[in-house]
């Protein structure tokens, strides 16, 4: 039994690889192709976001700041010394992971509420700094006008392409492999203290579990992820703007919003909530984008709050039901003999 | 010194913002992210009463408090109480933290739908008057603005240690299953601790609106600096949050006397990661007293 149903997770997946690594030959419009490549983007935020949100349940409400230090220290870099963004962004991911273990240091320690408000107050503090800093030395920041990536044309050493088709591709790789991370953590002994002190910090603690360098770890792993999420849009943009890439709005709380209305703490959660929630931003900004001003937020914030009411552990926990439901369907085969009539629906 | 009152003023209207955040905190172990986003409403409210009426802003408080406790009433009645209740035995309600974000989202553009991006104001006849107190001259509108701050703040004190009301609200924040089993309606006093967490805004938008530019993204900037002043003060903490919100007020307007405005926005930032390293806990230390 165990074998088939191997056989057939094989057969989907082998199916839905190539379902995924053909849609650029069939979705050829350079704005579709964006909108998916943004799916992609976000989906590979939301999932570095779970990291420390999701498994180890510390509430991020500054994940922007990664992002933004991902992607101003590659550009700032790229621009003035043409430094390739590929060696960037470990350089911005460093710098993240830094960061990161600053503001987790004095918080840690303390009761969750204290991270998510020191997250929220140091990125409020980063954002009024990109946008009062216009240069340090001889390299640009730009200020509040933002910062122009300086244009190659094509070439993948500066992951700058005129087509969509290859941001596809490496999304879809890096996609691929944060899901793989989220996977290896999840089913690690960090994973497993992170879950442990999830639920309840003391009773970890008592078991052994050194509760702060576990969140350190997790905090770390998920902001250097970030960041290098923050270069690929940089490169995809081509324009860093401090309350895009840093704002609340903007970045900070969507990839928030995505874990949790996905499934916070699972694997495939963020990436389904990511996806989703992209695709019903764009739809709405691209019918109701252009009319009342505020309407789009309006609605998405609705759809938003209806989803969370309706269904606060994500979408993943009607999978979850559906799955639990099968299993029992076909625990009810296999204990009582000729009872496939009988168990019906 | 017209400086140091100028930043008492805004501190005391800081603290009084930050009260209801911390109440809501201290109670219901949410913080409310729409705070800010109900702040702007307040203000909304308060303007557009004072202009269709004319009364003073002061006045005003009659009609507006009441208009928001019912409003902060019917949210957590119908939109926090079913996901608090679906998430009973997760620890951290994260999602209701979210569900806060998401209401803050669509208030803030639902006025921007409705009143647009305009920037407005109550100009009232005191709006540009000054006050004499003896050599101090300061703005009417920021004195009579940090009195009724004080004033409100005092009697929230008073109303949470004197009354029955207050009683049950610090009970159940300092443990909501002793405070069940003592006959206490737990889930009906989350919806007024949340409903007076709003009303107390009133207070803080009408003071600001004859001195202050209402629009829908003002709440940003009040609710920042309101996490700020919780966490300086002590999460839970009422002393702490009004004095944390007096200690970042005279923070900002004394140093806007030495250097740029960004730059002063940068120095409450320092001043809150210092705290955060050397007193996390904030000045009224732990967080699960009153």
């Amino acid at each position: 039994m165990i074998k088939i149903i191997n056989n057939k997770k094989i057969i989907l997946l082998a199916g839905l690889t190539a379902i995924l690594l053909l849609i650029p030959v069939f979705i050829t419009k350079p704005y579709f192709l964006h909108v998916i490549v943004m799916c992609l983007l976000w989906a590979y935020l939301a999932s570095s976001w779970n990291i420390v949100g999701g498994f180890a349940g510390q509430l991020s409400l500054g994940h922007g700041i990664y992002t933004a230090v991902g992607a101003y220290a590659t550009v700032m870099l790229f621009n003035t010394l043409g430094l390739s963004p590929w060696l960037g962004m470990l350089i911005g991911g460093s710098l993240a992971v830094l960061l990161s273990l600053i503001i987790g240091f004095p918080t840690f320690g303390l009761r969750g509420a204290y991270y998510a408000l020191a997250t929220v107050a140091i990125s409020e503090g980063v954002i009024v700094l990109l946008n009062s800093v216009s240069n340090l030395g001889k390299f640009q920041v730009g200020g509040a006008e933002g910062l122009i990536v300086k244009t190659v044309g094509n070439s993948f050493g500066a992951i700058q392409f005129v087509s969509k088709v290859p941001y596809y591709y490496i999304m879809l790789i890096a996609l691929g492999l944060a899901i793989l991370v989220a996977k290896l953590v999840k089913e690690s002994r960090l994973g497993y203290y992170l879950v442990a002190l999830r639920e309840d910090e003391e009773a970890a603690a008592a078991l052994g579990v050194n509760v702060r360098n576990n969140k350190l770890i997790a905090g770390a792993i998920s902001a250097f992820m970030t960041a290098i999420g923050g270069v690929f849009y940089a490169m995809l943009i081509r324009y860093l703007e401090p309350n895009a890439i840093a704002g609340a709005a903007a970045m900070s709380t969507q990839m928030v919003f995505m874990t949790i209305v996905g499934g916070a703490g699972t694997v495939l959660g963020p990436v389904i909530g990511g996806i989703l929630l992209s695709i019903v931003s764009e739809v709405i900004r691209f019918y109701l984008g252009g009319q009342l001003m505020g309407l789009h937020l309006f609605v998405y914030g609705l759809i938003v709050m209806v989803m969370i009411i309706y269904q606060p552990a994500g979408i993943i926990a009607w999978y979850d039901k559906f799955k639990e439901h099968r299993l029992r369907k076909i625990g009810n085969k296999g204990g009582a003999s000729g009872a496939e009539n009988s168990s019906g629906a | 010194m017209s400086v140091v009152a100028n930043g008492l003023s805004m501190g005391a209207i800081y603290g009084l913002i930050a009260l209801g955040l911390t109440l809501i905190f201290g109670i219901m172990r949410i913080i409310n992210f729409a705070h800010g986003a109900l702040l702007m409403l307040a203000m909304m409210i308060s303007y557009w009463l004072w202009a269709a009426t004319g009364l003073s802003p002061y006045i005003l408080i009659i009609i507006v408090g009441p208009i928001m406790f019912i409003f902060g009433y019917v949210c957590e009645l119908f939109l926090i109480k079913p996901v608090l209740d679906a998430q009973k035995e997760v620890r951290e309600p994260v999602a209701v933290l979210l569900l806060t974000a998401a209401l803050a989202i669509v208030l803030e553009n639902g006025a921007l739908m409705l009143f647009g991006a305009d920037y407005v104001m109550a100009h009232t006849s005191f709006s540009k008057a000054t006050l004499a107190l003896g050599s101090v001259t300061v703005s009417a509108s920021r004195f009579y603005g940090l009195i009724i701050a004080l004033v409100a703040a005092g009697a929230f004190y008073l109303f949470l240690q004197r009354t029955q009301i207050g009683r049950n609200i610090r009970a159940t924040g300092q443990d909501r299953n002793a405070a069940s089993l003592m006959g206490i309606n737990v889930p009906k006093t989350f919806a007024v601790a949340f409903g007076v967490g709003t009303a107390l805004l009133c207070v803080a938008a009408v003071v600001l609106i004859p001195f202050y530019y209402v629009h829908p993204s003002v709440g940003a900037v009040f609710m920042t600096k309101a996490f700020i002043v919780v966490v300086l003060g002590g999460l839970g903490s009422v002393p702490g949050a009004l004095l944390g919100g007096i200690i970042i007020g005279l923070i900002e307007s004394i140093a806007a006397q030495y250097m740029a405005a960004t730059l002063t926005a940068m120095l409450v930032y320092l001043v809150f990661l210092l705290v955060l390293f050397v007193k996390p806990t904030g000045m009224f230390g732990s967080p699960y007293e009153w």
